[in-house]
């Protein structure tokens, strides 16, 4: 069975995943400040994390994602979600601390220009943008995660007036498997 | 003071204190009455004022829950709170470098209608009494802003598909303490 850690699960833990928050009215198995690190656990200890709608409280997300990828398994996968900075949800709470878009992960993903912001390296293994509704039925979310060029595009020229909501990151973790390979 | 008197607080009072509010700030070049560090705690006892006033505060404190906490706790029970801030489409939301927080109008919701899926979120508690948002001058002239302030599902559908463009300036939140 594969471990599954969900940070900052809130009242919505991922069935048969272990539950990490700070807040005791949680379904969290373990209570810990997420601005903490490290989290209670060992190196490599997990197969996914799931950090939905997590990564826009934490003080410090470079420390953060270092310590997903200390986490997770060599090639362990981190499934994250997080608002789009021109969805109202983003603003909607007054413990978001970031707003995001769906390349706000090339520090830790692009091996040139952002690398030596932090050792964590992952793979991306896909992107996926939600948008309103509207726009939705339009086919525009069809296209801006069908092609990487028309989302490029859309954050560029079209994001304020065709507005998106969530972004979805898989993202592999790169780091050497335990007999010391690159996995 | 008279004890009939109200008693206001103004948070971070800066040069333009409400006028028979007391006063504080951490700059002394204000009109504060008392020097302190808004930011986190303030210098008075439980229950001690009629109103609380944040003018354009809100989005420079560190932590919003337990700013919002401390407010409750200087509070009277059934005291006014009148909160200023940017709207998070205003150019005013980015000018300032000491801005923390970018805000909706429904980012105090929270702590007033209290949706069930944030009642384990929030410490403190408030009626929301009104919320107004202030637009800029051409949408105000084109009845935009009326729309917005007296229809809320309108507020709603501005503050998801229309406020890029038809761009917000300020939010006022009034909310009445509840203890």
């Amino acid at each position: 069975m594969p471990r599954i850690l969900d940070v900052g699960c809130g009242k919505n833990k991922f069935p048969g995943a272990v539950g990490l928050d700070r807040n005791p009215a949680t379904d969290a198995d373990l209570l810990s400040d997420l601005n903490r690190v490290p989290y209670p656990f060992r190196d490599s200890s997990f197969d996914e994390i799931r950090a939905v709608h997590v990564v826009e409280h934490v003080e410090d997300v470079i420390r953060f994602m270092e310590e997903m990828h200390r986490l997770l398994r060599p090639s362990g996968r981190l499934y994250l979600v997080t608002p789009h900075y021109t969805d109202s949800g983003s603003y909607r709470d007054p413990t978001h601390r970031w707003h995001l878009n769906s390349f706000s992960f090339y520090y830790f993903t692009q091996p040139r220009d952002y690398a030596f912001y932090s050792p964590a390296r992952f793979r991306e293994h896909r992107v996926e943008i939600r948008l309103l509704k509207l726009w939705r039925w339009l086919g525009l979310e069809w296209l801006a995660n069908r092609s990487r060029t028309f989302r490029k595009f859309w954050e560029h020229y079209l994001c304020y007036v065709v507005r998106g909501k969530e972004i979805h990151f898989w993202l592999d973790a790169i780091k050497p498997d335990t007999k010391g390979q690159p996995a | 003071m008279s004890p009939n008197q109200r008693r206001i607080l103004d948070v971070g009072c800066g040069r333009a204190k409400h006028p028979g509010a007391i006063g504080i700030d951490r700059n002394p070049a204000t009109d504060a009455d008392i020097l302190c560090d808004w930011s986190r705690s303030y210098p008075f006892a439980d229950s001690q004022f009629d109103e609380v006033r944040l003018i354009h505060v809100l989005e420079e404190v560190p932590d919003i829950l337990a700013t919002l906490a401390e407010v409750h706790r200087v509070c009277r029970a059934g005291a006014r709170v009148v909160i200023v801030t940017p709207h998070y489409s205003d150019h005013s939301s980015y000018c300032s470098p000491t801005h923390r927080w970018h805000l909706s109008s429904f980012s105090l919701w929270f702590f007033s209608d209290k949706p069930r899926q944030y009642d384990y979120y929030a410490p403190a508690n408030f009626r929301e009494r009104r919320v107004r948002v202030t637009l800029l001058r051409l949408w105000r002239w084109l009845g935009v802003e009326f729309l917005v302030n007296h229809l809320r599902w309108f507020r709603r559908f501005w503050e998801y598909y229309l406020c890029f463009v038809i761009r917000g300036k300020y939010v006022t939140f009034e909310l009445e303490a509840v203890k």
